[in-house]
Protein backbone atom coordinates (compact mmCIF):
# COMPACT_ATOMS: atom_id res chain seq x y z
CA UNK A 1 0.00 0.00 0.00
CA UNK A 2 2.78 2.68 -1.22
CA UNK A 3 2.15 5.92 -2.63
CA UNK A 4 -1.14 6.30 -1.56
CA UNK A 5 -1.50 9.77 -0.18
CA UNK A 6 -4.13 10.27 2.93
CA UNK A 7 -5.84 12.87 4.91
CA UNK A 8 -7.55 12.82 8.06
CA UNK A 9 -10.62 14.73 8.61
CA UNK A 10 -11.55 14.73 12.53
CA UNK A 11 -12.44 17.21 14.84
CA UNK A 12 -10.46 15.63 17.76
CA UNK A 13 -6.73 15.98 17.53
CA UNK A 14 -6.05 13.24 19.87
CA UNK A 15 -8.26 10.69 16.55
CA UNK A 16 -5.92 12.46 14.02
CA UNK A 17 -2.88 11.67 15.93
CA UNK A 18 -4.27 7.85 16.83
CA UNK A 19 -5.07 7.54 12.70
CA UNK A 20 -1.73 8.91 11.62
CA UNK A 21 0.18 6.59 13.31
CA UNK A 22 -2.11 3.74 12.26
CA UNK A 23 -1.59 4.96 8.86
CA UNK A 24 1.76 6.17 8.55
CA UNK A 25 2.54 1.73 9.62
CA UNK A 26 1.32 1.18 6.71
CA UNK A 27 2.83 3.48 4.46
CA UNK A 28 0.84 5.62 3.75
CA UNK A 29 1.66 8.78 3.31
CA UNK A 30 0.09 11.56 5.62
CA UNK A 31 -0.62 15.05 3.05
CA UNK A 32 -2.79 16.38 5.46
CA UNK A 33 -5.33 16.88 8.40
CA UNK A 34 -8.13 19.04 8.81
CA UNK A 35 -10.00 19.63 11.87
CA UNK A 36 -13.25 20.94 10.07
CA UNK A 37 -15.55 21.06 7.35
CA UNK A 38 -14.80 24.41 5.78
CA UNK A 39 -10.70 23.03 6.39
CA UNK A 40 -11.48 20.16 5.06
CA UNK A 41 -13.06 21.24 1.28
CA UNK A 42 -10.27 23.43 0.88
CA UNK A 43 -7.63 21.46 2.11
CA UNK A 44 -9.13 18.48 -0.31
CA UNK A 45 -9.19 20.26 -3.31
CA UNK A 46 -5.56 21.60 -3.08
CA UNK A 47 -4.04 18.34 -2.38
CA UNK A 48 -6.44 16.10 -3.87
CA UNK A 49 -6.01 12.74 -1.65
CA UNK A 50 -6.03 9.44 -2.46
CA UNK A 51 -7.73 8.57 0.08
CA UNK A 52 -9.67 10.87 3.14
CA UNK A 53 -11.16 9.28 6.34
CA UNK A 54 -13.74 11.22 7.72
CA UNK A 55 -15.08 11.77 10.94
CA UNK A 56 -18.64 12.24 10.55
CA UNK A 57 -19.36 14.78 13.35
CA UNK A 58 -17.90 18.13 12.59
CA UNK A 59 -18.29 21.00 14.33
CA UNK A 60 -19.24 23.12 11.09
CA UNK A 61 -20.97 20.08 9.30
CA UNK A 62 -21.59 16.76 9.35
CA UNK A 63 -18.98 14.17 7.57
CA UNK A 64 -22.03 13.30 4.70
CA UNK A 65 -21.98 16.88 3.67
CA UNK A 66 -19.01 17.56 3.55
CA UNK A 67 -17.99 13.83 1.81
CA UNK A 68 -20.50 15.16 -0.79
CA UNK A 69 -18.94 18.54 -1.43
CA UNK A 70 -15.23 16.70 -1.87
CA UNK A 71 -16.70 14.33 -4.24
CA UNK A 72 -18.08 16.68 -6.40
CA UNK A 73 -14.56 18.29 -7.48
CA UNK A 74 -12.32 15.24 -6.64
CA UNK A 75 -13.78 11.74 -8.46
CA UNK A 76 -10.83 9.80 -7.66
CA UNK A 77 -10.73 10.14 -4.12
CA UNK A 78 -11.49 7.37 -1.96
CA UNK A 79 -13.06 8.48 1.51
CA UNK A 80 -14.01 6.19 4.34
CA UNK A 81 -16.06 7.24 7.26
CA UNK A 82 -14.52 6.56 10.43
CA UNK A 83 -16.68 7.71 13.25
CA UNK A 84 -17.74 6.84 16.86
CA UNK A 85 -21.09 6.62 15.37
CA UNK A 86 -22.61 4.03 13.86
CA UNK A 87 -26.31 2.54 12.76
CA UNK A 88 -27.98 1.45 9.72
CA UNK A 89 -29.07 4.75 8.35
CA UNK A 90 -26.11 6.65 8.71
CA UNK A 91 -24.38 3.95 6.69
CA UNK A 92 -27.01 3.85 3.99
CA UNK A 93 -26.93 8.01 3.67
CA UNK A 94 -22.79 7.40 3.82
CA UNK A 95 -23.09 5.12 0.90
CA UNK A 96 -25.56 7.12 -1.01
CA UNK A 97 -23.11 9.70 -1.08
CA UNK A 98 -20.16 8.15 -2.17
CA UNK A 99 -18.50 7.60 0.79
CA UNK A 100 -16.46 3.86 0.32
CA UNK A 101 -17.00 2.39 3.42
CA UNK A 102 -17.96 3.07 7.06
CA UNK A 103 -15.46 2.03 9.90
CA UNK A 104 -16.59 2.34 14.08
CA UNK A 105 -14.09 4.28 16.73
CA UNK A 106 -12.00 3.03 17.91
CA UNK A 107 -10.63 1.77 14.83
CA UNK A 108 -8.57 -1.31 15.09
CA UNK A 109 -5.47 -1.66 12.96
CA UNK A 110 -6.15 -4.53 11.47
CA UNK A 111 -9.84 -3.65 10.13
CA UNK A 112 -8.10 -0.48 8.46
CA UNK A 113 -5.81 -2.22 6.93
CA UNK A 114 -8.13 -4.36 5.16
CA UNK A 115 -10.35 -1.59 4.48
CA UNK A 116 -7.99 -0.11 2.50
CA UNK A 117 -6.43 -2.89 0.98
CA UNK A 118 -9.61 -3.77 -0.65
CA UNK A 119 -10.29 -0.20 -1.90
CA UNK A 120 -7.07 -0.29 -3.43
CA UNK A 121 -6.54 -3.31 -4.75
CA UNK A 122 -8.85 -3.11 -7.48
CA UNK A 123 -6.23 -0.23 -8.98
CA UNK A 124 -2.99 -2.44 -8.74
CA UNK A 125 -5.12 -5.60 -10.58
CA UNK A 126 -6.35 -3.41 -13.19
CA UNK A 127 -2.93 -2.69 -13.75
CA UNK A 128 -1.21 -6.28 -13.73
CA UNK A 129 -4.31 -7.39 -16.45
CA UNK A 130 -3.94 -4.24 -18.51
CA UNK A 131 -0.02 -5.22 -19.10
CA UNK A 132 -0.71 -8.85 -19.39
CA UNK A 133 -3.98 -9.75 -21.08
CA UNK A 134 -2.92 -9.13 -24.62
CA UNK A 135 0.25 -11.79 -24.40
CA UNK A 136 -2.62 -14.13 -22.79
CA UNK A 137 -4.80 -13.71 -25.76
CA UNK A 138 -2.35 -13.65 -28.24
CA UNK A 139 -0.52 -16.83 -27.29
CA UNK A 140 -3.71 -18.61 -26.53
CA UNK A 141 -5.00 -18.29 -29.89
CA UNK A 142 -1.89 -18.66 -31.16
CA UNK A 143 -1.34 -22.30 -30.01
CA UNK A 144 -4.62 -23.26 -30.22
CA UNK A 145 -4.06 -22.57 -34.75
CA UNK A 146 -0.61 -24.05 -34.60
CA UNK A 147 -2.12 -27.17 -32.77
CA UNK A 148 -5.14 -27.65 -35.12
CA UNK A 149 -4.73 -25.89 -38.40
CA UNK A 150 -1.18 -25.89 -38.13
CA UNK A 151 0.88 -23.98 -41.24
CA UNK A 152 1.80 -20.22 -40.92
CA UNK A 153 0.16 -18.75 -38.11
CA UNK A 154 0.63 -15.19 -37.63
CA UNK A 155 -0.95 -12.71 -34.48
CA UNK A 156 -0.58 -9.24 -35.51
CA UNK A 157 -1.76 -6.41 -33.78
CA UNK A 158 -3.80 -3.49 -35.11
CA UNK A 159 -1.90 -0.32 -34.23
CA UNK A 160 -5.22 2.05 -33.87
CA UNK A 161 -8.59 0.16 -34.29
CA UNK A 162 -11.45 2.22 -34.83
CA UNK A 163 -14.68 2.40 -33.06
CA UNK A 164 -16.15 0.39 -35.39
CA UNK A 165 -15.31 -3.08 -37.52
CA UNK A 166 -17.31 -4.89 -39.78
CA UNK A 167 -17.72 -8.70 -39.69
CA UNK A 168 -15.92 -10.56 -42.40
CA UNK A 169 -19.35 -13.27 -41.91
CA UNK A 170 -19.47 -14.83 -39.02
CA UNK A 171 -18.82 -13.29 -35.33
CA UNK A 172 -18.48 -14.73 -31.78
CA UNK A 173 -19.04 -12.87 -28.54
CA UNK A 174 -18.36 -13.79 -25.46
CA UNK A 175 -18.52 -12.26 -21.97
CA UNK A 176 -16.45 -12.33 -19.52
CA UNK A 177 -16.83 -11.70 -16.08
CA UNK A 178 -14.62 -11.24 -12.91
CA UNK A 179 -13.23 -8.41 -10.65
CA UNK A 180 -12.46 -6.48 -13.95
CA UNK A 181 -15.40 -7.69 -16.36
CA UNK A 182 -14.68 -7.50 -20.18
CA UNK A 183 -15.71 -9.30 -23.62
CA UNK A 184 -13.73 -11.14 -26.20
CA UNK A 185 -15.15 -11.05 -29.97
CA UNK A 186 -14.02 -13.41 -32.81
CA UNK A 187 -14.42 -12.64 -36.64
CA UNK A 188 -14.00 -14.48 -39.68
CA UNK A 189 -15.62 -15.11 -42.80
CA UNK A 190 -17.61 -18.24 -43.96
CA UNK A 191 -15.01 -19.75 -45.58
CA UNK A 192 -12.42 -19.35 -43.35
CA UNK A 193 -14.95 -21.02 -40.83
CA UNK A 194 -15.51 -23.81 -42.74
CA UNK A 195 -12.04 -24.63 -43.84
CA UNK A 196 -10.71 -24.64 -40.10
CA UNK A 197 -13.98 -27.01 -39.12
CA UNK A 198 -13.20 -29.43 -42.40
CA UNK A 199 -9.27 -29.51 -41.91
CA UNK A 200 -10.29 -29.85 -37.27
CA UNK A 201 -12.39 -32.93 -38.13
CA UNK A 202 -10.98 -34.41 -41.20
CA UNK A 203 -14.30 -33.96 -42.69
CA UNK A 204 -15.03 -32.38 -46.08
CA UNK A 205 -18.80 -32.71 -45.81
CA UNK A 206 -19.20 -30.00 -43.02
CA UNK A 207 -21.67 -27.40 -43.63
CA UNK A 208 -22.08 -23.84 -41.81
CA UNK A 209 -23.79 -24.80 -38.93
CA UNK A 210 -21.10 -27.30 -38.05
CA UNK A 211 -19.14 -24.07 -38.93
CA UNK A 212 -20.99 -21.86 -35.89
CA UNK A 213 -20.64 -24.61 -33.74
CA UNK A 214 -16.72 -24.82 -34.16
CA UNK A 215 -16.52 -20.87 -34.23
CA UNK A 216 -18.46 -20.95 -30.96
CA UNK A 217 -15.93 -23.72 -29.34
CA UNK A 218 -13.31 -22.22 -31.07
CA UNK A 219 -13.98 -18.28 -29.28
CA UNK A 220 -14.91 -20.65 -25.95
CA UNK A 221 -11.66 -22.27 -25.74
CA UNK A 222 -10.09 -18.77 -26.63
CA UNK A 223 -11.27 -16.99 -24.18
CA UNK A 224 -11.14 -19.84 -21.51
CA UNK A 225 -7.60 -20.72 -21.99
CA UNK A 226 -6.47 -16.76 -22.00
CA UNK A 227 -8.86 -15.89 -18.81
CA UNK A 228 -7.05 -19.29 -16.94
CA UNK A 229 -3.68 -17.90 -17.74
CA UNK A 230 -4.59 -14.33 -16.07
CA UNK A 231 -6.21 -16.03 -12.78
CA UNK A 232 -3.24 -18.49 -12.69
CA UNK A 233 -1.06 -14.34 -12.55
CA UNK A 234 -3.38 -13.19 -9.72
CA UNK A 235 -6.26 -15.31 -7.96
CA UNK A 236 -7.96 -12.66 -7.21
CA UNK A 237 -9.06 -11.80 -11.11
CA UNK A 238 -11.60 -14.50 -10.70
CA UNK A 239 -12.03 -14.23 -14.50
CA UNK A 240 -15.07 -16.72 -15.44
CA UNK A 241 -16.48 -16.65 -19.39
CA UNK A 242 -19.94 -16.85 -20.29
CA UNK A 243 -21.22 -18.76 -23.30
CA UNK A 244 -20.65 -17.58 -27.09
CA UNK A 245 -23.32 -15.81 -28.80
CA UNK A 246 -22.61 -16.02 -32.46
CA UNK A 247 -23.80 -13.62 -35.45
CA UNK A 248 -23.97 -14.75 -38.84
CA UNK A 249 -24.90 -11.84 -41.70
CA UNK A 250 -23.73 -9.94 -44.80
CA UNK A 251 -23.09 -6.31 -43.58
CA UNK A 252 -22.56 -6.68 -39.70
CA UNK A 253 -21.00 -4.05 -38.25
CA UNK A 254 -19.18 -4.35 -34.31
CA UNK A 255 -18.65 -1.86 -31.86
CA UNK A 256 -15.78 -2.19 -30.38
CA UNK A 257 -14.34 1.26 -29.24
CA UNK A 258 -16.70 1.55 -25.95
CA UNK A 259 -14.53 -0.14 -23.47
CA UNK A 260 -10.10 -0.49 -24.02
CA UNK A 261 -9.63 -2.67 -26.12
CA UNK A 262 -6.81 -4.34 -28.73
CA UNK A 263 -7.54 -5.59 -31.36
CA UNK A 264 -5.60 -8.43 -33.92
CA UNK A 265 -5.64 -10.24 -36.92
CA UNK A 266 -4.20 -13.78 -37.49
CA UNK A 267 -3.25 -14.44 -40.48
CA UNK A 268 -3.33 -18.46 -40.98
CA UNK A 269 -3.23 -20.49 -44.15
CA UNK A 270 -7.02 -20.68 -44.35
CA UNK A 271 -8.21 -17.45 -44.10
CA UNK A 272 -7.40 -14.67 -41.66
CA UNK A 273 -8.84 -14.04 -38.12
CA UNK A 274 -10.10 -11.18 -36.26
CA UNK A 275 -9.91 -10.69 -32.44
CA UNK A 276 -10.82 -7.95 -30.26
CA UNK A 277 -10.64 -8.33 -26.53
CA UNK A 278 -11.02 -5.87 -23.30
CA UNK A 279 -11.80 -5.13 -19.94
CA UNK A 280 -13.03 -1.80 -18.30
CA UNK A 281 -12.38 -1.39 -14.76
CA UNK A 282 -14.67 -2.76 -12.14
CA UNK A 283 -14.98 -0.69 -8.64
CA UNK A 284 -15.23 -2.33 -5.31
CA UNK A 285 -18.23 0.19 -4.27
CA UNK A 286 -18.79 -0.76 -0.82
CA UNK A 287 -15.61 -2.33 1.49
CA UNK B 1 -42.29 -20.90 -21.11
CA UNK B 2 -39.28 -20.76 -18.37
CA UNK B 3 -40.85 -17.77 -16.00
CA UNK B 4 -38.30 -17.80 -13.51
CA UNK B 5 -36.07 -17.14 -16.69
CA UNK B 6 -38.08 -14.14 -17.95
CA UNK B 7 -40.08 -12.71 -15.12
CA UNK B 8 -36.63 -10.63 -13.85
CA UNK B 9 -36.05 -9.18 -17.23
CA UNK B 10 -39.51 -8.25 -18.12
CA UNK B 11 -39.69 -6.66 -14.20
CA UNK B 12 -36.54 -4.71 -15.28
CA UNK B 13 -37.80 -3.43 -18.33
CA UNK B 14 -40.98 -2.34 -16.86
CA UNK B 15 -39.17 -0.94 -13.81
CA UNK B 16 -35.89 1.19 -15.60
CA UNK B 17 -38.08 2.85 -18.26
CA UNK B 18 -40.64 4.78 -16.94
CA UNK B 19 -37.48 6.20 -14.87
CA UNK B 20 -35.65 6.87 -17.84
CA UNK B 21 -38.68 9.21 -19.46
CA UNK B 22 -40.72 6.19 -20.98
CA UNK B 23 -44.67 6.38 -20.57
CA UNK B 24 -46.23 3.27 -22.14
CA UNK B 25 -44.76 0.45 -21.55
CA UNK B 26 -46.82 -2.97 -22.96
CA UNK B 27 -45.83 -6.69 -23.14
CA UNK B 28 -46.50 -7.43 -26.63
CA UNK B 29 -45.59 -11.18 -27.11
CA UNK B 30 -43.97 -14.14 -25.03
CA UNK B 31 -42.85 -17.05 -26.74
CA UNK B 32 -39.73 -19.88 -26.83
CA UNK B 33 -37.95 -19.80 -30.19
CA UNK B 34 -34.95 -22.49 -31.23
CA UNK B 35 -31.74 -21.38 -31.24
CA UNK B 36 -31.59 -19.04 -34.17
CA UNK B 37 -33.03 -15.76 -34.14
CA UNK B 38 -33.36 -12.93 -36.90
CA UNK B 39 -32.48 -9.61 -36.26
CA UNK B 40 -31.91 -6.37 -37.86
CA UNK B 41 -31.00 -2.63 -36.45
CA UNK B 42 -29.33 -3.13 -33.16
CA UNK B 43 -28.77 -6.79 -31.40
CA UNK B 44 -26.84 -5.98 -27.99
CA UNK B 45 -25.35 -9.34 -26.11
CA UNK B 46 -24.34 -10.03 -22.74
CA UNK B 47 -23.04 -12.95 -21.14
CA UNK B 48 -24.19 -13.89 -17.76
CA UNK B 49 -23.00 -16.42 -15.23
CA UNK B 50 -23.30 -17.34 -11.79
CA UNK B 51 -26.22 -19.92 -10.44
CA UNK B 52 -27.26 -19.53 -14.37
CA UNK B 53 -25.07 -19.30 -16.87
CA UNK B 54 -25.81 -17.99 -20.38
CA UNK B 55 -26.53 -14.88 -22.39
CA UNK B 56 -29.07 -12.45 -23.15
CA UNK B 57 -29.69 -10.92 -26.53
CA UNK B 58 -32.06 -7.18 -27.06
CA UNK B 59 -33.10 -6.31 -30.50
CA UNK B 60 -34.33 -3.30 -31.23
CA UNK B 61 -34.72 -1.60 -35.36
CA UNK B 62 -32.64 1.17 -36.05
CA UNK B 63 -35.68 4.19 -36.10
CA UNK B 64 -36.30 2.72 -32.67
CA UNK B 65 -33.32 2.69 -31.07
CA UNK B 66 -32.70 6.24 -32.46
CA UNK B 67 -35.84 7.25 -30.36
CA UNK B 68 -34.52 5.54 -27.46
CA UNK B 69 -31.11 7.40 -27.55
CA UNK B 70 -33.30 10.73 -27.91
CA UNK B 71 -35.32 10.06 -24.65
CA UNK B 72 -32.09 9.19 -22.85
CA UNK B 73 -30.50 11.65 -23.99
CA UNK B 74 -33.16 14.37 -22.64
CA UNK B 75 -35.10 14.63 -26.08
CA UNK B 76 -31.96 15.67 -27.62
CA UNK B 77 -32.48 15.08 -31.51
CA UNK B 78 -30.84 11.60 -33.26
CA UNK B 79 -30.57 11.72 -36.84
CA UNK B 80 -28.26 9.03 -37.21
CA UNK B 81 -26.41 6.20 -34.53
CA UNK B 82 -23.72 8.12 -33.52
CA UNK B 83 -20.80 6.79 -31.50
CA UNK B 84 -22.97 8.95 -28.55
CA UNK B 85 -26.40 7.50 -29.43
CA UNK B 86 -24.69 4.29 -29.56
CA UNK B 87 -23.54 4.45 -26.21
CA UNK B 88 -26.89 5.48 -24.87
CA UNK B 89 -28.51 2.29 -26.04
CA UNK B 90 -25.27 -0.06 -24.83
CA UNK B 91 -26.09 1.80 -21.65
CA UNK B 92 -29.52 1.03 -21.76
CA UNK B 93 -28.72 -3.03 -21.72
CA UNK B 94 -26.31 -2.75 -19.41
CA UNK B 95 -29.26 -1.03 -16.75
CA UNK B 96 -32.20 -4.10 -18.00
CA UNK B 97 -29.40 -6.71 -17.30
CA UNK B 98 -28.17 -5.61 -14.52
CA UNK B 99 -31.40 -4.92 -12.97
CA UNK B 100 -32.48 -8.31 -13.82
CA UNK B 101 -30.05 -9.67 -11.88
CA UNK B 102 -31.17 -7.76 -9.09
CA UNK B 103 -34.29 -8.99 -9.62
CA UNK B 104 -32.79 -12.90 -9.57
CA UNK B 105 -31.07 -12.53 -6.53
CA UNK B 106 -34.24 -11.68 -4.63
CA UNK B 107 -34.93 -15.03 -6.24
CA UNK B 108 -31.87 -15.97 -4.37
CA UNK B 109 -30.29 -16.70 -8.09
CA UNK B 110 -26.92 -15.25 -7.64
CA UNK B 111 -25.68 -14.10 -11.30
CA UNK B 112 -23.26 -11.35 -12.71
CA UNK B 113 -22.88 -9.55 -15.95
CA UNK B 114 -20.40 -8.86 -18.68
CA UNK B 115 -19.91 -5.91 -20.73
CA UNK B 116 -22.29 -5.66 -23.44
CA UNK B 117 -21.31 -6.12 -27.49
CA UNK B 118 -23.24 -3.82 -29.83
CA UNK B 119 -23.80 -5.41 -33.27
CA UNK B 120 -25.65 -3.34 -36.30
CA UNK B 121 -26.44 -4.68 -39.74
CA UNK B 122 -29.44 -6.18 -41.66
CA UNK B 123 -30.96 -9.80 -41.48
CA UNK B 124 -28.77 -10.52 -38.29
CA UNK B 125 -28.77 -14.53 -37.79
CA UNK B 126 -28.38 -14.61 -33.78
CA UNK B 127 -27.04 -17.92 -32.33
CA UNK B 128 -27.30 -18.17 -28.81
CA UNK B 129 -25.94 -20.61 -26.45
CA UNK B 130 -29.03 -22.58 -26.01
CA UNK B 131 -31.56 -24.53 -28.10
CA UNK B 132 -34.42 -23.31 -26.24
CA UNK B 133 -34.71 -19.25 -26.28
CA UNK B 134 -37.09 -17.37 -24.10
CA UNK B 135 -38.31 -14.10 -25.87
CA UNK B 136 -40.58 -11.17 -24.72
CA UNK B 137 -41.91 -8.32 -26.88
CA UNK B 138 -41.97 -5.17 -25.67
CA UNK B 139 -43.99 -1.70 -27.21
CA UNK B 140 -42.30 1.40 -25.67
CA UNK B 141 -44.47 4.26 -26.63
CA UNK B 142 -44.32 3.02 -29.97
CA UNK B 143 -40.77 1.49 -30.60
CA UNK B 144 -40.45 -2.69 -30.47
CA UNK B 145 -38.04 -3.67 -28.25
CA UNK B 146 -37.47 -7.92 -28.31
CA UNK B 147 -35.13 -9.34 -25.40
CA UNK B 148 -34.04 -13.19 -25.95
CA UNK B 149 -32.81 -14.92 -22.72
CA UNK B 150 -31.27 -18.04 -23.46
CA UNK B 151 -29.97 -19.22 -19.71
CA UNK B 152 -29.32 -22.80 -18.27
Amino acid sequence: MENIRVMIVDDSTFSIAVLKRMLQKDGLEIVGTALNMKEAIQKAQELKPDLITMDMTLPDGDGIECSKEILKHLHDTKIIAISAMMDKEIIQRSRKAGIRGYLQKPVDQIDLDSAIERLFEGEELYGVLKNNFEEAFKESIFSFLKREIGGEVAVEKIADHAMTTNSSGISVAIGIIGRHDGRLIMDMSEATALGMTKKILQDDTQQIDDAINFLSEFTNVIGGNACSLLNGLNRSFGLRVSPPTVFRGKDITISIGDIMSESFIIKTDLGNVFMNVGFQKGDVEWI
Amino acid sequence: MDIEIINPFIASVTDVLPQLGFESINLIEQKEKTKKIAASGIVLTLGIVGDKKGNVAYAIDTEGAKQIASIMMMGMPVDELDDMAKSAISELSNMLTANAAINFSNDNITVDISPPTMLTGENIELSMSRDQVTCVEFDIDGIKLEINVALD
